[in-house]
């Protein structure tokens, strides 16, 4: 497989480039907190946020492949980047459950002593 | 135990050794941020203090004295818990203490070099005695390897303590973490004429040391904070402290490839460093979803509230400045504008900020309150605790006001030096003075007085909280580690 190339970003791309950037760690952090409150809460309406906001990181990813002129390669990396930022709250999740989950036994509570 | 009074019988051994490198440690903060701020000024007006205390060396003692002062936080931090977690008293204090002297008597004699010799003849008595010419790790021959000792000295107390007493994972994953921080700091004393090869191994100091090895200290750190003001159980917090080194040595790691995009390294670190670039917000993502479980689950309460508040502060700190700030410029598609420019230093002044200057602060009151015999510091503080509320507020808005105005100057820099002049020389001086670089420029100063004011708050209130104060804190012992004092809480 040849090398991939890079063709930089045109100038007048460049604000929109830096924006979804950050949007792509905004909207990332915003799914994963709302869904983790929704989750927590037990409430549907922080869940469908949190996939709201996963749409917003789907739309900056996409802006960001134009603006960075993505092709093959960089396209794949996009591409593994939307899944692993879909994937990776849901895991993070179970983890938090799971590791969690001894927790609420009576006898694990901590004992308050003045 | 006298409550409110400063006495080092309230502190073991590793604690009054821990005080010591607290102290310095606000001293070289004091020294970076005047640096910074005369470095700012000769920004404006370049003939200040021309001749006699030039940019480059103001620049070169601001970043330097922020490494080192940190560095002092950290060993400071894992001086202040070795006792306590390993069980036993240190093994080898004396050399600990010598190590500490040795320490602080090389970076002040490194210090007043590079105040009054400055520069040399560029030959290799220069490069031992007065600067290697590394940008970030300026520090002549001798220090490098004093450093290095000091490091192994600390290596040896860790290991050697731990060993004696009795192992955890937070532990383990510390005296690992040393043997690598020690390590990687040799592949920086490399010398050689290749420029492209000197910067290859450099920034194995310059990047491992900060996204791989400092992270993970301040894991271990924060992990044992969490139990120690939360009473946060240990099982949970080394649980994600393995996640954490794992997801952030498998993302930081090869996430160094951003670095060798134009240092004439081949073309294939474009798609590796733009690719785990990608991936190193994940970590930070990771820490998001945990932090809210544990707030919504648990309610944490907590007696020393300056603490926590500058450990949330670290929290979103870490995210911004080094996940949002370092993802927007780390492709090689946009990092051709902004490489070097002022982008750089605005991503370093957040995260540099967020990730562990405000750690280390929240170390630095945890050791205050235990120093005035385990005071309260939660709710209904003397004076409403508003020089602890300020000095985080003047910090953190001083931090935030000059990344923000680095953020202009770099984007100006990215059109005008780099996209429209194409990185010359004429171009290099056309974004310098132009208008929209020298405003940002201002306002980074205005910023950075803001921030100089926070600092100064700080100390004050480091020197005087709980100083009038008479109620402990209460303690919690916890059933799955009987005998151990694991977190106050707050019951008022």
């Amino acid at each position: 497989m040849p090398l991939p190339m890079i063709e930089p970003v045109e100038l007048e791309d460049f604000f929109l480039n830096l924006l979804s950037a950050a949007m792509i760690v905004l909207a990332g952090a915003g799914y994963a907190g709302l869904y983790a409150w929704g989750k927590l809460t037990r409430r549907p309406g922080f869940v469908i946020s949190a996939y709201a906001s996963y749409a917003c990181l789907a739309g900056a990813v996409w802006v960001l492949a134009e603006t960075s002129h993505f092709e093959d390669f960089w396209r794949v990396v996009a591409g593994l980047m939307l899944i692993g930022y879909f994937a990776a709250p849901l895991a993070i999740w179970r983890l938090c459950t799971a590791t969690h989950a001894a927790e609420h036994s009576e006898h694990d509570r901590p004992n308050i002593t003045p | 135990m006298s409550v409110g009074v400063l006495d080092s019988r309230n502190l073991n051994g590793g604690q009054k050794l821990a005080v010591k490198y607290f102290i310095v440690a606000m001293v070289l903060f004091v020294a970076q941020i005047l640096f910074g701020l005369l470095a700012a000024v000769q920004f404006l007006a370049p003939g200040f203090l021309f001749e006699t205390l030039d940019f480059s060396v103001n620049r070169m003692l601001h970043i330097n004295a922020m490494i080192v002062w940190m560095l002092y936080g950290f060993i400071g931090a894992v001086y202040w818990f070795l006792e306590e977690e390993s069980g036993v008293e240190i093994v080898g204090l004396k050399c600990g203490e010598i190590a500490f002297w040795v320490l602080t008597a090389a970076v002040g004699i490194v210090v007043l070099v590079y105040l009054f010799l400055q520069t040399g003849a560029g030959n290799d008595a220069t490069r031992w005695l007065i600067n290697e010419g590394r940008e970030y790790i300026e520090a002549p021959r001798w220090a490098d390897i004093g450093i290095v000792a000091v490091m192994l000295v600390f290596f040896y107390n860790a290991a050697g303590t731990f060993s004696k007493g009795r192992w955890s994972g937070v532990s383990g994953v510390l005296t690992l973490d040393l043997v690598a921080l020690v390590g990687l700091y040799l592949t920086g004393m490399f010398y050689t004429t290749n420029v492209t090869v000197d910067h290859y191994w450099w920034w194995w100091v310059v990047h491992l040391w900060v996204e791989a090895t400092w992270e993970v200290l301040v894991g271990c750190i924060m992990a044992w904070s969490l139990m120690k003001l939360l009473g946060a159980r240990r099982r949970i917090v080394q649980t994600w402290l393995y996640i954490e080194v794992a997801l952030m040595f498998g993302s930081g790691i090869l996430g160094l490839g951003h670095h060798y995009f134009w240092i004439g390294t081949p073309e294939y670190w474009f798609p590796i460093g733009g690719f785990f670039s990608a991936l190193e917000p994940i970590p930070l993502v990771a820490m998001v979803v945990h932090s809210i479980y544990d707030a919504g689950v648990h309610k944490f309460r907590s007696t020393n509230h300056p603490a926590l508040g500058w450990v949330i502060a670290h929290t979103f700190g870490n995210f911004f400045g080094a996940g949002v700030w370092g993802f927007m410029h780390t492709l090689p598609q946009i990092n051709l504008y902004t490489h070097g420019t002022q982008w750089t230093a605005s991503h370093g002044h957040l995260s540099f900020f967020g990730a562990y200057a405000t750690i280390n602060i929240a170390f630095f009151y945890l050791a205050v309150q235990q120093w005035r015999g385990n005071v309260w510091m939660g709710a209904n503080l003397a004076d409403n605790g508003w020089k602890w509320k300020w000095s985080m507020a003047l910090l953190n808005l001083g931090v935030i006001g000059m990344t923000v105005a680095l953020l202009i100057a770099g984007y100006e820099q990215s059109f005008i030096e780099r996209a429209i002049e194409g990185s010359t020389w004429s171009g290099y001086f056309a974004a310098q003075t132009h208008p929209w670089f020298t405003q940002a420029m201002f306002w980074r100063l205005i910023f950075g007085i803001v921030t100089a004011v926070g600092l100064v708050l700080l100390i004050w209130d480091l020197a005087t909280i709980g100083a009038r104060e008479t109620r402990p804190a209460l303690v919690i012992e916890r059933p799955e580690e009987p005998g151990i004092k694991a977190a106050v809480v707050e019951t008022a």
